[in-house]
């Protein structure tokens, strides 16, 4: 049995090292775009034009990209327009993201539910057709919807507010969240929540004891999803918002000052911004996994 | 406890009706099995006793009480499903205490009694596990055991059995059984093991195409089935039946199609000439009749002698209580126990006599 096991493996070697060869040749080209924001974020302009990439053998790394937004040792305990302008800028991101995410999530779960559950009939469409029709919604492409838009929040006096912001991605992200929510519930059989019904909940306690909990990896899924794309979302952000909502991203194209790219605090702003990001990526990304593998029920 | 009643009950999805007017009338106590084929409408009626869907007309009585819109949960029904339908995020002592603890009973005694339920169902050591760590028949056994912690006016078993080996479900049947006779709570068992359901119940209602064919204790049924239905459904083996037609007279006849004679205690009045279904048990044969038969395949038992043969160009089978030595392809005379002879009609199917 051993020296099979071993012959075999012998055999695959070769196959095994290709593999190896090219994921990690893929991971390279993955990252390298993040290793290059954090170590640009290190360096000054000569450095940056004349493309050096390796800290302490091709460039000394100091820290003026961090001092150019106050977030360096020597500017973090002082006063820093820069530092609350990008605090603020932070502030709105996660304000929008998180809470645009939560309504989706509320108010997408609820028409997932009934789109799985109940049958509708809106004029000649049936559930299929309106999750269609919600989807459908992601092929528009925003360009189409910023006059709209413009002309809709000035009228509303919603533009450059947080609140503005908020309802605009909750709509932008809306689809996503029904579709894999509808998903999530349609894997859940109805016997479950008929024995909940006759074990002595009501509708709502079946939905709430029983469903729920069941469909909570989806959602969490769904949430991350949508976090991460209202946090990244550029297009409207920088239609809709100026001093007030404006958003991380918003601020990071900013950069591009009359006098040339500053290189330096832009990596650094971006370098800030894709952190929590990457935080999610490392720490959430089972989560995610585990949301979207439907079959958690057997 | 409680009795049970449905009056003319049908069910329709949309234009398509799948339950055609079933009457059923169950007394405070009595053990109901619920047999017919598969997709008869078994689990439809069912869940139209616990509430969990809608009647399109008729009506549903528990306690004389109509309950047709009464909502699951104020029926006080207990119910087990045909697949289970646990509680994935809930480990097996939380699925069976759920019922309990929605009727707010408090956590002590909730405890005890999943673990004299569990007793029961020999579900003890797996008291901690999830649903998923469970084998197909440990699950079934929780979901009784969702069923029996309870106290409620009446059980409902969709088939509950039905994923237990051999020995595991004579097993439960005589557990269910005993539940039963101890805590006399009216019960409907669905069922489509005629075997489960003449053992286990009181009455048994045979339902065909949405249908109730016939209701009657086991042995009713088993005596005097009221059509071909009834007839080739009830009992293992399965009844003879041999195709022909009815000839009254001094000593009446009856004449299977290639002529074969078979005796008749009477003939029904009126039938001269009618085709009909001559029909007998198995068991009902004896050696050494009027009747010639050529044997196919002989299966002694020990106890007791299976033989399949052929009777007027049509396969029977036969079983005796006496060893045979006769060889397939050697003739067996025998003759039929005239008064448990079953006439149908050929066209109907219904009962002659
Ligand atoms: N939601 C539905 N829509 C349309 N027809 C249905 C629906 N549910 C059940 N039926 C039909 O109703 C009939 C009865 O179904 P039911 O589940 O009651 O059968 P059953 O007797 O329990 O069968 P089995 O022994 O296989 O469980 C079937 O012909 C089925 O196709
Ligand atoms: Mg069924």
């Amino acid at each position: 049995m051993a020296t099979q096991a071993r012959t075999l493996g012998a055999s695959h070697y070769p196959t095994r090292i290709i593999i190896y060869g090219l994921l990690i040749l893929w991971a390279f080209i993955c990252l390298f775009p993040i290793y290059w924001t954090f170590s640009t974020s290190f360096k000054n302009a000569v450095n940056v034009t004349q493309g050096h990439l390796i800290p302490w053998m091709d460039f000394v790394p100091d820290w003026k990209g961090w001092r150019s937004v106050g977030l360096s040792p020597d500017t973090i305990g002082q006063t820093s327009t820069a530092r609350e302008e990008f605090l603020k800028r932070f502030e709105n991101s996660v304000i929008a993201s998180l809470s645009a995410s939560a309504l989706a999530v509320i108010i997408g779960s609820s028409a997932a539910y009934g789109l799985s559950r109940f049958s509708y009939r809106f004029g000649p469409m049936r559930n299929k057709d309106i999750s269609f029709f919600f989807l459908a919604q992601l092929i528009l492409p925003p360009v189409v919807l910023a006059m709209p838009f413009l002309v809709l929040y000035k009228e509303l006096a919603l533009l450059d507010t947080r609140i503005g912001l908020i309802l605009l991605y909750t709509l932008m992200v809306l689809p996503i969240v029904i579709w894999i929510m509808r998903d999530q519930f349609d894997t859940i059989p109805l016997e479950l929540e008929q024995a909940a019904l006759v074990d002595g909940c009501s509708v709502w306690s079946a939905f709430l004891r029983i469903v729920l909990p069941i469909a909570l990896p989806g959602m969490v899924a769904a949430f991350i999803l949508s976090v991460i794309l209202c946090w990244n979302e550029y297009f409207f952000a920088a239609l809709l918002t100026s001093t007030n909502a404006k958003t991380l991203p918003v601020m990071v194209a900013s950069q591009t000052g009359s006098q040339g790219i500053n290189w330096w605090s832009m990596a650094a702003l971006s370098a800030a911004a894709i952190t929590p990001l990457i935080v999610i990526g490392i720490f959430l990304e089972r989560y995610i996994v585990k949301g979207l593998t439907a079959g958690s029920v057997k | 406890m409680a009795s049970v009643d449905l009056v003319d009950v049908r069910k329709a999805y949309g234009e398509h009706e799948v339950i055609h007017g079933v009457s059923i009338g169950i007394s405070d106590g009595q053990f109901v099995a619920l047999v017919g084929p598969s997709g008869c409408g078994k689990s439809t009626l069912l869940r139209m006793i616990a509430g969990l869907e809608p009647i399109t007309s008729g009506e549903v009585r528990i306690d004389s009480k109509v309950v047709n819109d009464l909502e699951p949960k104020d029926r006080d029904i207990a119910m087990v499903f045909q697949n289970y339908a646990l509680y994935p995020h809930k480990n097996v002592a939380d699925n069976m205490g759920f019922a309990l603890q929605m009727r707010r009973v408090p956590k002590r005694q909730i405890a005890e009694r999943v673990k004299r339920a569990a007793e029961i169902l020999d579900l003890v050591p797996y008291l901690n596990r999830y649903p998923r760590q469970l084998s197909g028949g440990q699950r079934q056994r929780v979901a009784m055991g969702r069923a029996i912690v309870r106290d409620p006016k009446v059980f409902l078993f969709d088939e509950p059995l039905s994923n237990l080996d051999a020995k595991l479900r004579v097993q439960m049947r005589a557990e269910i059984k005993e539940l039963h006779q101890r805590l006399k709570t009216t019960t409907v068992y669905v069922t489509h093991d005629q075997v489960e359901a003449m053992t286990m119940a009181d009455k048994i209602v045979v339902l065909h195409d949405g249908v109730v064919e016939q209701i009657g204790s086991p042995l009713e049924l088993y005596d005097r089935p009221a059509n071909l239905f009834v007839a080739g459904f009830i009992g293992s083996p399965a009844m003879n039946m041999i195709q022909g037609i009815i000839r009254p007279g001094a000593t009446p006849t009856f004449e299977a199609e290639d002529g074969t004679r078979l005796p008749l205690s009477s003939a029904p009045s009126n039938s001269d000439g009618r085709k009909a279904i001559y029909g007998f048990r198995p068991e009902h044969l004896t050696i050494g009749g009027p009747v010639r038969t050529e044997i196919t395949v002989i299966e002694p038992t020990g106890s007791e002698t299976q033989v399949v043969a052929r009777l007027a160009g049509q396969k029977i089978v036969g079983v005796f209580r006496e060893r045979i030595s006769a060889r397939p392809g050697e003739v067996l005379t025998v003759g039929p126990n005239l008064s448990s002879v079953h006439l149908f009609d050929a066209a109907s199917g219904q009962r002659l006599q």
